[in-house]
């Protein structure tokens, strides 16, 4: 667009404010009715006490199914872009002081690079790791669940990533590690979603007695899911070389 | 009321960066900043409606609004995708044509033909 | 407090302050949602906001360049 003088810009914003008031202002209350039932069906219904995983895991579990479907493609599309600059760059102008780890013999001479990185992140990667797990697997008792969990995976994966000193030469096996868990972890998700149709007719019910059990594993694999995927996709921004 | 209030400015602000701000890199501080925005709006409008998060254990009378929160989850997660992905696209454009600048990347785009 | 964050960010030509404000905008976002009874949300907000987006943003920086032109 041309370029507008500055009074126009706020004149023009002020315009669009003015059409939208209304809707920030309605004095209306806010509705109560889902609340209260909620509030007393949701324990017995799904086996879930917490109401927001009771939501997402038991009444509204297609939205989870698509959200995580949304999830891998916007993954899988952002590292095909990223390895596609990578390609394009392979003379290496970056300069070496922008490089998070050095190798062994530079290390020594170069004045301002310390330990520091290494070592704060190896030692607290696990601890983190382990944080992860716990949200994970207690997403139907206590806050948590699958997404909470997957990125607090990610982020521990990537302080693994990041803290170990010999990280060129165990790169490749890393991401193939990474891939096969992701790509497990979600063919697990859709089978759990489409086993249900054929014990009792519907899609993502849950068919067993304790229903615990179900909601439990929906959550591990989606918290897998994004885990992987998610720190996948940082380690492939991170190397320097190609994929 | 206040609070939406100045949410309300907070969304504009973002909105008019979005529109006007000639740098790639600012339209997406201003996508990510509108995101959350909405997402605050929501959770601070399902709050009113009680004092107490929203577990099984509590009592109904009391609980905040379950409905808006599993949704917010879902608006979040959208977010940070839709940032990562628009952000690999900006960065292979820089390094095309050197700039952030949409006007200088259009000129260019219509000198290559 | 929030709309001071993000005009700053919005405005600073430094793109590095304008990643640090963003990060601080999610984390004031996260302690809100916790004062409003929504802990999932908190949790999600803190781990991805002032986390992955901070990590995504600062790669885009280290390739492209801090300045804003």
């Amino acid at each position: 667009m041309r370029k507008w003088s500055v009074p126009a810009q706020i004149a023009i914003s002020f315009v669009l404010l003015l059409l939208f008031l209304p809707l920030f202002l309605s004095q209306e209350s806010w509705p109560t009715t889902a609340r209260d039932i909620l509030a007393e069906d949701a324990g017995t219904q799904t086996g879930a006490e917490n109401i927001v995983s009771a939501i997402y895991l038991g009444y509204r579990a297609f939205d989870t199914l698509g959200e995580t479907i949304v999830l891998l493609i916007a993954l899988s599309g952002t590292m095909s872009v990223v390895s596609l600059l990578k390609r394009n760059s392979e003379d290496e102008r970056t300069p070496v002081s922008l490089d998070f780890s050095l190798e062994e013999e530079k290390r020594a001479h170069h004045r301002l690079r310390t330990h520091l990185l290494e070592v704060v992140t190896g030692k607290i990667g696990p601890i983190i790791l382990l944080f992860g797990f716990y949200v994970v697997m207690n997403g139907h008792l206590s806050p948590g669940g699958g997404f909470q969990g997957g990125a607090i995976i990610a982020s521990g994966i990537i302080f693994f990533v990041l803290g170990n000193p010999h990280r060129r030469e165990e790169s490749e096996i890393q991401r193939t590690t990474l891939h096969l868990i992701e790509s497990s972890a979600f063919l697990l998700f859709l089978l759990a979603a489409l086993v249900p149709l054929f014990i009792t007719g519907e899609v993502l019910a849950n068919p067993f007695e304790s229903k615990e059990v179900y909601i439990i594993a929906l959550n591990t694999f989606i918290g897998l899911k994004v885990g992987a995927g998610i720190s996948l996709m940082c380690i492939s921004m991170i190397e320097r070389r190609n994929v | 009321m206040t609070s939406r209030l100045l949410l309300l400015i907070l969304f504009f602000i973002s909105l008019h960066a979005l529109i006007f701000n000639p740098s790639l890199m600012k339209k997406i501080f201003a996508l990510n900043i509108l995101n959350s925005a909405i997402v605050l709006l929501f959770i601070t409008q399902g709050a009113s409606l009680g004092s107490r998060a929203p577990f099984t254990t509590e009592s109904p009378d009391q609980m905040v609004d379950p409905v808006v929160q599993a949704l917010m989850l879902t608006a979040i997660v959208i977010g940070v995708c839709v940032t990562s992905f628009s952000l690999a696209l900006v960065v292979h454009l820089h390094s095309r044509y050197g700039s952030f600048d949409y006007r200088h990347i259009r000129k260019e785009l219509a000198n290559d033909g | 407090m929030l709309i001071a964050l993000a005009s700053f960010a919005l405005l600073s030509r430094d793109l590095l302050s304008g990643i640090i404000a963003l990060g601080a905008f999610s984390l004031f976002s996260a302690v809100i949602f916790l004062l409003s009874h929504a802990p999932d949300v908190a949790i999600t907000e803190a781990a991805v906001g002032a986390g992955l987006t901070t990590i995504i943003f600062v790669w885009a920086i280290r390739h492209t360049g801090r300045d804003d032109r």
